[in-house]
């Protein structure tokens, strides 16, 4: 076997130690107050408000400045209904067969404006989101308003306790409810205004907001948890470039950075700066295909199966996402994964192989559809012009003309991707999605369900529907897992959106940096900082 | 004079009445509005949702309407609201307009004072050494992008110093030390290819002049070099080098949207491709429409500057 050249051995040694002390608790220390973490989003937030926005920048920039009712255990690395903990609620029950479900809120929380906290926030949060006829507020735009169909009410019968009826069981709201997507917002201030500025009553109060440039908080004195913030501040620095943003971490303006980052961004800032600690993590992002199913050659199953085997996933994970990424279904698989395949059912599937025998396949299928070297099959991959999205629909271009399809890349400005997708003006395209909650009530009713606005392929199965209903309610993980597991291999056997594989996050911070864990298997649900202390002095 | 003065205002605000028209055009021809790439940053698109936004937003309007309604604003100072950040457009552009002043102010000055004397120098001294090496350096000048060369600058820095200027905005006011370790670099970046061309210009109209019969009788006459390059010769080859100087100030706010990205300077620059990509109209429009005046106005003190140069040169308004 060659042996690898030297410089690549180092950088894997030094990755390896690095991981290893990056990995290690801050056991035994004891955390020191004081001092501004500065740190830098995968882009600049459109606006301040997470209930408008799809956007991981926004919830890296925002999170701090407020709370939800239950949050995910900012410590542990893997969320699940067992990592929800409290935070403007203290405790909560489940009552009328799982059909009601009752918080009990924090008495004494202050807004960030002095005001007091209660049920109506809640309420009026909520119902804003969940599009509520009655509803005092309206969001200009509402990504999130799936996840709350199944609730039928929200009360508030007094001013500290508050309770989602729902129209069915469902475990899995409490973890909706747990994402950084869904902070409470104060009733007393116009969502619009959420947009430049925040009102919360988390551990750090907006100081100042240049819109693209910065955003900076301090310290919020009343905080409800008490001894928290350690930091005096978080300054949230926009940073277009990414080699720009490399080259702050290496001279020590940011003491985080990473977000967005491939494996390569975070090799080359490991490169300029000893002693840079870089985390892997998984943080529930695949690549997908979509295909659009009301558009023929693809209403033929025959062709669906053979683009999907055409796809070689180990060849994905080594060629455009060099290694940093893990094979999977539509569920993050485990070990990062709560609800995913198991190894042995992912190397069933299709695409995971061995390549030329798929490939093959692939050719006999095409043929038995009338497609062959006389009558090729013309494909245009669409996708968004941006760097990672090009890199891996290059690579799927490849793929694809190696079965003899004849595909060709088509690049679409971000500003009409959706629209396009919307419109199912597309054949197949590359997708990239951000899992915000894992768990099958977020993940599969958003991309998979009859009519879902971000079930863009159109795939649709009463059966699957069907499905996924029945494991929203069921309360025993694991028969959920397993009919979960079931609807995963289905989709993937019907090609409803081929998932090439779940790409690695790259966390890059100085050491000084304390207490800060990147969540295994979502990316949206770890920034309210309140636990982080800089070891600075 | 006078009369050309207001000839050529006359002609500026056709001028600028064009431009508006024109990028307003463009702006309407870019496929996808500002509630696209809202809905595109929601992941969603929802129809009755974003006709109610185009309807907030005013962009359900015929385009003569909405163009109607943004020049009669603009005749009244008001710039609109950012469609993107639901404020006040002036309120957006009014913190980032010092940033990219300085920028190209400080880039003007490095181009300047780096591309006339090196000229002149290279002109004095053609065909020798010192020649070469400043022929070298401009032709170098000329073949960096500006933001290549910061992005080496950044590199260099960091890996030898393990410092880069700060990559938040420091106020002049606040510590002008900082700033300026702030500016100047990226300064320079920009700076450096304006001066190469310059230093090109200066030469070549040096060495025109020099072998001019004026010229030849201040040597004869026993006159020092300096007085006759800096005040004979200089002056009558500063035509040319002024006329260019007024053109690359309007390609300089142009090279300064990269390295405003490189060196994450919050200018507008910067900001007006982030609007285009936004389609964020009132901020598109009003921002290419106050570089436009400025570089319609960088032209006219071009022209007024002939006559302080060349006596000689009359302004008709035949």
């Amino acid at each position: 076997m060659p042996r690898p050249p030297l410089t690549v051995s180092l950088a894997l040694a030094a990755l390896a130690l690095v991981l290893a002390a990056a990995t290690l608790p801050a056991v035994g220390q004891t955390p020191k107050y004081g001092g501004v973490l500065a740190t830098s989003p995968i882009s600049a937030p459109p606006s301040l408000s997470p209930h408008e926005e799809a956007t991981i920048a926004v919830v890296a920039s925002a999170s701090v400045c407020f709370n939800n009712l239950v949050y995910f255990d900012p410590q542990k690395k893997q969320e699940s209904a067992a990592t929800v903990v409290p935070e403007l609620a203290e405790r909560w029950s489940w009552q009328d067969g799982s059909r009601t479900l009752v918080f009990f809120l924090r008495k004494g929380v202050k807004w960030h404006d002095g005001k007091p906290f209660t049920s109506q926030d809640v309420k009026y949060t909520f119902d804003m989101v969940r599009g509520a006829p009655d509803a005092k507020g309206k969001l200009r735009v509402n990504p999130r308003k799936l996840w709350y169909e199944n609730v039928e009410a929200i009360e508030a019968p007094d001013p500290y306790t508050v309770a989602f009826r729902l129209k069915r069981p469902q475990p899995a709201l409490l973890l909706m409810l747990a994402s950084g997507y869904s902070p409470v917002y104060p009733a007393h201030v116009p969502p619009a205004e959420f947009r430049t500025r925040c009102v919360g009553t988390g551990p750090f109060k907006l100081k100042d907001h240049r819109p693209g440039e910065y955003v900076e908080f301090v310290k919020n004195p009343d905080y409800f948890v008490k001894g928290r913030p350690y930091m005096d501040g978080v300054k949230v620095v926009f940073i277009k470039d990414r080699s720009t943003q490399i080259a702050a971490l290496q001279a020590g303006q940011l003491d985080v950075a990473g977000s967005g980052w491939n494996k390569a961004n975070a090799e080359t800032a490991m490169k300029g700066a000893a002693g840079l600690v870089v985390i892997e993590a998984d943080g529930g992002t695949n690549d997908n295909v979509l295909v659009n199913f009301k558009r023929p050659p693809f209403t033929d199953v025959r062709v669906r199966r053979a683009l999907n085997l055409a796809l070689d996933r180990a060849a994905y994970v080594k060629g455009p996402r060099q290694g940093g990424a893990s094979l999977g279904g539509a569920m993050l698989p485990p070990p990062a994964g709560v609800w995913g395949l198991s190894p042995a059912d992912l190397a069933k599937l299709p695409g995971t192989g061995d390549p030329t025998r798929q490939k093959t396949e692939a050719k006999r299928l095409l043929a038995e559809a009338g497609f062959g070297p006389a009558k090729p099959l013309k494909v245009a991959v669409s996708t968004r012009a941006v760097a990672i999205y090009v890199d891996t629909a290059s690579w799927m271009v490849d793929q694809l003309q190696q079965v003899g399809i004849d595909a060709t890349l088509e690049q679409i400005e971000t500003g009409v991707w959706h629209p396009k997708m919307t419109r199912r003006d597309y054949q197949i395209a590359l997708n990239v999605t951000g899992v915000g909650v894992d768990d099958p009530d977020a993940n599969l009713v958003e991309n998979f369900k009859c009519g879902s606005p971000r079930n863009y392929s159109d795939y649709c199965s009463e059966e699957i529907d069907r499905m996924i209903a029945e494991q929203s309610q069921m309360t025993d993980r694991a028969a959920r897992l397993k009919l979960v597991n079931d609807i995963d291999r289905r989709l993937q056997l019907d090609g409803a959106r081929p998932i090439l594989g779940w790409g690695k996050q790259y966390y890059a911070m100085w050491p000084h940096v304390k207490n800060y864990v990147p969540h295994e298997n979502s990316i949206y649900n770890n920034s309210r900082m309140q636990d982080i202390w800089l070891d600075k002095r | 004079m006078r009369a050309y003065i207001v000839k050529r205002l006359i002609v500026a605000v056709a001028t600028l009445l064009g431009m508006s028209i024109l990028v307003f055009a463009l702006m309407r021809l870019a496929p996808g509005n500002i509630t696209d790439i809202i809905f595109e940053s929601a992941g969603y698109v929802d129809e009755e949702d974003k006709k109610r936004l185009e309807e907030e937003l005013g962009i359900d309007r015929p385009i003569a309407a909405q163009y109607g309604r943004w020049l009669a604003d603009l005749v009244r100072g008001e710039l609109g609201k950012s469609y993107r950040f639901d404020r006040p457009a002036w309120e957006i552009i009014q913190p980032r307009l010092p940033v990219t002043v300085e920028l190209a102010v400080l880039a003007l000055v490095f181009s300047v004072v780096l591309g006339v004397p090196t000229g002149v120098i290279s002109a004095i001294r053609q065909d020798r050494p010192l020649d070469y090496v400043l022929r070298v350096l401009s032709l170098a000048g000329l073949s960096m992008p500006s933001f290549w060369l910061g992005m080496i600058i950044i590199l260099v820095l960091v890996r030898s110093l393990g410092w880069i200027p700060s990559v938040t905005y420091v106020s002049p006011f606040d510590d002008l030390w900082a700033n300026l370790a702030q500016f100047l670099l990226p300064a320079l970046a920009v700076g450096y290819r304006s001066s190469a061309l310059i230093m090109r210009f200066t030469r070549s109209a040096m060495l025109e002049v020099l072998r001019e019969d004026y010229i030849r009788t201040a040597w004869a006459k026993g006159q020092r070099e300096g007085p006759v390059v800096w005040r004979h010769a200089l002056k009558n080859a500063s035509l040319p080098v002024v006329t260019l100087i007024g053109i690359e100030f309007a390609f300089l706010i142009g090279g300064l949207i990269v390295t405003e990205t490189v060196f994450n300077l919050p200018g507008v620059a910067r900001y007006l491709v982030d609007a285009i990509l936004w389609r964020d109209y009132p901020i598109v429009q009003n921002l290419t429409m106050l570089i436009a005046v400025v570089v319609v106005l960088a032209n006219l003190a071009v022209d007024l500057l002939y006559a302080w140069l060349d006596p000689r040169i009359k302004y008709e308004t035949a």
